[in-house]
């Protein structure tokens, strides 16, 4: 069965979607644009009047075929500064937001790992001597409790 | 036996450390300020100006190049904008003062996501006769880096940019910023 | 016609103040009835809730009738209100600003508080149920006290002014305006009731598991409407705001998505300490956490420190907000330190491969994923206001980090619910895991067969067949057994929840990979094709209302029914609002959008065609997730004394 899903899996993920379309382009590049107006929305998202320009200039570069998705972006960038790249570079103190989520994976893990080893190795199941005293203790009484009935 | 002593303590110092955390965002977040205020960089400045060719509003056209040999100051508008209304004054008294001056600076507004008649009935009421020139798909917007208005530009007679003023300008700013640059690349 | 200068200002105070008063005693009878035992005392506590209601009732009525009055005395009927609005939309412009919404959280909480009240009104004599009181009847008193101060809605208004903008254009073209804030503040608020019962076992020391059951369906209900709340939400979105997306990891999505996240990690750890007595630190800061999150949600995006669609202008509450929150994450933590010795569990997990197991990774899981989330919103304040500059953290941060944790999660649904309690061998879990695996691989078949590329689309569809199976072999074992109760019930109620989680997973993925656009231009009588489908403009008709002229476009689709894309201009905002319009389907929804400009006479129209797959499908889950929430507040099997289990429950505590 493992077989048969790999094998499916690998065979989907790596067929080719088909070409992508002009708009298919525009719309991959503003995804990665952050509209300047707005705080957060990508280009692709938002409706504000300056989203609609940089769709244009996008349009028009796409359309005339001369730079890739990269360029087009890095001319988008070159005009309006880095407010408007939609994600923080890997670098500096914005590399932080990257680094902070895998530490926190990390983190999780491992306490689970540890909480884990932890309940094991207490105790598996032998009985320890205090226990069997007491056992034997509340048998003891029971068997006088049940000889006096 | 030992395993609950050591609960004992664990409870308190991770509340500890959560509370240290949590202090620290608080503190960030009594430091944030809301809408922050913009800068006036820009990587244009030095440059070459874009290109802008363009129609005005009396459907005459326009070419940012053809205007080399003068000062140029673009100041992006809109007339629903708040600033934009306020700042109009000091636009006045900037181009009145630039007649007296020898090589005045050439002002045009550049409409910004706007329609004309609106742009037509505010300098109707508020008066302003130099050219302003229509960007409809907002490439001149794009082209500069501009997204909110007011924006102001200064170019310089050899068409490179030399300054950029982003929101509503102060009292006498922009007379002041001319004259420093006209000494400084001359004429 | 009006209610006259400030007569109705002073009354909405006058009844704010009635609420700040009425929740203060109620808070001191409360926690005095606590302390001393006193029943008399104890008799006080449901007439101060009652008052308390009746306060928020009548201050949020007086704001409805000025509101339906069209009196424009009042500044927020000035602000939101306007003789143009249609009715329906007028009582909704009440919660469309700041103001209005708080005090519909002022109703709601108060709504909360006598509901409580009424469920321990035969056990108002225990001093849980009174300190779990008094901490409704304080944060009640917070936001009363908002809503008379700082963010006062019954501000007498400037002179001379007899109509007004209306509200936002965006929140009133779609009927949701109507339900979405209600419900999502019905789940919103809903998380208070757990808190404060939270608190009140910290108070009391008595952290056992008695309360926290008692409370289930409290949680549930809360975290029900929360869920659906959200839900709407993203339909509204859908429908209204033209990009075709259902999700943007806006801030103020954010901020209603992470009480959301640690409440569900909190219904599925509840579980462990019910059965074993175990995560009670966990469980009570993960209720203590929900509750701190949707104030500090409620901070971030009504202090205009973030930006984003529904955000309203700065106001002068957000130093209260933050401060409160800082009370309550600083007395919460406290307590839980105080009472760290009685909250020692005796017991301990086996194994990972087991129920209890598969609930901790669920958490482990969960408590990443708000990390995430409120990483991403957090961090462009803290670079501003480390290094002064502004960055922006977008959906793509989100969308890359999320997915692999909502992989991760699909496939604990896939296993953990034919697990067994304490341990599992491999080879149960390779008979109980036979058909719900090999309806994984069916699925990604039927996916694959279908066109679908890429490997995480397609692993989502795998993963999501299996989880359905294991969701279902559950479901259809139970109904087996008992017939129609086997759908009732915690477990069977749960797994309807999760196939209903599935079903949106799997939409999403369809819809967020395969969407395809296209702008065509149109010529009335020439149909233009994309995507197997033909579009034709039968023609542009012009609508003008006393609050808006709206040019709409009407495309024939597949030259059956006309779609109609509009752009509306609110003549008194000025605002300009293009409207979309949507065809729904099984297998996808075509959605048509209209692109400036657009003139009536011209025979033309630009459009903006978008082919989303499976997008229905997204609402169909919402649904089974509502049906699930519904199936599970109500009791299940009730377990037999002798029924062989992992722990005896409530034992650990004296009631």
């Amino acid at each position: 069965m493992a077989a048969i899903a790999s094998a499916l899996l690998i065979f989907g993920g790596l067929r080719d979607s088909g070409p992508r379309s002009q708009q298919d382009r525009i719309d991959a590049i503003t995804m990665r644009l952050a509209c300047p107006t707005c705080q957060g929305e990508s280009v692709y998202v938002s409706r504000a009047s300056a989203a609609e320009a940089i769709r244009a200039e996008v349009a028009r570069q796409v359309g005339s075929g001369l730079r890739t998705d990269d360029e087009t972006i890095a001319y988008i960038e070159q005009r309006f500064g880095s407010q408007v790249l939609l994600l923080p570079r890997s670098s500096g103190i914005d590399s932080l937001v990257w680094a902070l989520p895998i530490a926190a994976l990390i983190c999780g893990a491992a306490a689970l790992g540890v909480a884990f080893r932890k309940w094991r190795t207490t105790d598996d199941g032998a009985v320890s001597a205090e226990d069997s005293a007491l056992v034997d203790a509340a048998l003891a009484t029971k068997n006088v409790t049940d000889s006096n009935s | 036996m030992l395993s609950e002593k050591k609960a004992k303590r664990v409870a308190p110092i991770a509340a500890t450390v959560v509370g240290v955390v949590l202090v620290c965002l608080l503190w960030v977040l009594v430091s944030a300020k809301p809408n922050p205020s913009d800068n006036a960089d820009s990587p244009l400045l030095g440059q070459p100006a874009p290109a802008v060719v363009t129609t005005t509003l009396e459907d005459k056209p326009f070419d940012l190049a053809r205007r080399k040999g003068s000062w140029v100051v673009l100041n992006f508008f809109n007339s629903t904008c708040v600033p934009c209304r306020i700042e109009h004054p000091l636009l006045l008294t900037f181009v009145q003062n630039q007649l007296s001056t020898d090589n005045p600076a050439e002002m045009y507004t550049v409409i910004n996501d706007d329609n004309d008649s609106a742009v037509l009935a505010f300098f109707a009421e508020n008066k302003g006769d130099w050219q302003k020139i229509r960007d409809n798909d907002g490439t001149i917007a794009v082209a500069f880096g501009v997204a909110k208005v007011p924006e102001t530009w200064i170019i310089d007679p050899n068409g490179y940019v030399r300054l950029r003023i982003a929101g509503q300008l102060s009292e006498g700013l922009l007379d002041e910023q001319m004259s420093i640059l006209k000494v400084q690349f001359g004429s | 016609m009006f209610a006259g200068g400030g007569v109705s200002s002073s009354i909405g105070r006058a009844f704010l103040l009635v609420g700040i008063i009425g929740s203060l005693f109620g808070a001191l009878a409360s926690i005095s009835s606590a302390r001393s035992r006193d029943r008399t005392v104890a008799r006080l506590i449901p007439r101060f809730a009652i008052l308390i209601f009746a306060a928020a009732v009548g201050a949020f009525a007086t704001m409805e009738y000025a509101m339906i009055t069209r009196d424009f005395s009042m500044a927020y009927v000035q602000k939101v209100g306007s003789t143009a609005t249609p009715a329906l939309y007028n009582f909704a412009a009440v919660w469309s600003a700041l103001e209005g919404s708080l005090l519909m959280w002022v109703l709601i909480l108060a709504g909360y508080t006598l509901a409580v009240c009424f469920w321990l009104r035969k056990k108002m004599d225990d001093v849980l149920a009174n300190w779990a009181m008094g901490v409704m009847f304080i944060v009640s008193m917070f936001f009363f006290l908002l809503s008379f101060g700082p963010a006062n809605p019954f501000a007498v208004g400037a002179p001379g002014v007899f109509d007004g903008p209306g509200p936002n254009p965006l929140l009133q073209n779609h009927i949701l305006v109507m339900f979405h804030p209600p419900l999502l503040y019905l789940g919103y608020v809903g998380v208070t009731v757990p808190f404060a019962f939270a608190i009140g076992a910290l108070v009391t020391g008595r952290v056992g598991e008695g309360w926290l059951l008692a409370t289930r369906r409290w949680t549930l209900f809360a975290w029900g409407f929360l869920t659906f709340g959200i839900i709407l939400g993203s339909w509204w979105s859908y429908e209204v705001l033209g990009w075709s997306g259902v999700w943007a990891w806006d801030p103020v999505e954010n901020a209603s998505l992470l009480p959301w996240i640690t409440a569900t990690a909190y219904i599925h750890s509840v579980l462990v300490q019910e059965r074993r007595g175990m995560l009670r630190v966990w469980n009570l800061s993960l209720l203590v956490s929900t509750f701190s999150l949707t104030i500090l949600g409620t901070f971030l995006t009504r202090s205009g420190v973030l930006n984003s669609v529904h955000a309203f202008s700065e106001s002068a509450i957000g130093p209260w907000l933050l401060a409160f929150f800082a009370i309550i994450v600083i007395v919460s933590i406290g307590l839980i330190g105080w009472r760290g010795d009685r909250l020692h569990a005796p017991g301990s997990i086996d194994s990972v491969v087991s129920r209890e197991g598969a609930f901790l990774v669920n958490n482990v899981l969960f408590a990443l994923f708000a990390f995430v989330v409120l990483l991403g919103t957090v961090f462009p304040l803290v670079i501003e206001a480390v290094q002064s500059r502004t960055i922006v953290v977008g959906e793509p941060f989100f969308d890359r980090l999320v997915a692999p944790i909502g992989i991760a999660l699909l496939t604990l649904m896939a296993i953990a619910p034919v697990l067994p309690w304490r341990k599992a061998s491999s080879e149960l879990l390779s008979t109980r895991l036979f058909w719900p695996a090999w309806c994984g691989v069916g699925a990604l078949g039927i996916s694959v067969v279908v066109g679908a590329t890429g490997f995480m689309p397609l692993l989502t569809f795998a993963l999501g067949g299996f989880a359905s199976g294991s969701a279902l072999r559950q479901v259809v074992l139970a109904t087996r057994k008992q017939g129609l109760r086997g759908l009732v019930g915690r477990t069977n109620g749960g797994m309807i929840v999760h196939v209903g989680v599935i079903v949106i997973a799997v939409a999403l993925a369809a819809s967020n990979s395969f969407t395809h656009s296209q702008e065509l231009f149109l010529k009335t009588g020439t149909p233009a094709y994309f995507s197997g489908h033909s579009f034709e403009l039968i023609e542009i008709v012009e609508e003008t209302t006393d609050r808006a002229i709206s040019v709409k476009a009407l495309i024939s689709i597949d030259g059956g029914q006309a779609y109609a894309p509009a752009i509306t201009k609110y003549t008194k905002i000025g605002m300009n609002i293009g409207t979309p319009s949507v065809k729904t389907g099984i297998r996808g929804d075509i959605y048509l959008t209209l692109e400036p400009p657009v003139k009536q006479d011209s025979g033309e129209a630009h459009i903006k065609v978008f082919i989303k797959p499976l997008l229905v499908w997204l609402w169909i889950g919402g649904f089974l997730m509502a049906l699930g929430t519904l199936l599970a507040a109500f009791p299940g099997r009730r377990r037999k004394p002798t029924d062989a289990t992992s722990a005896l429950i409530g034992s650990n505590d004296v009631e």
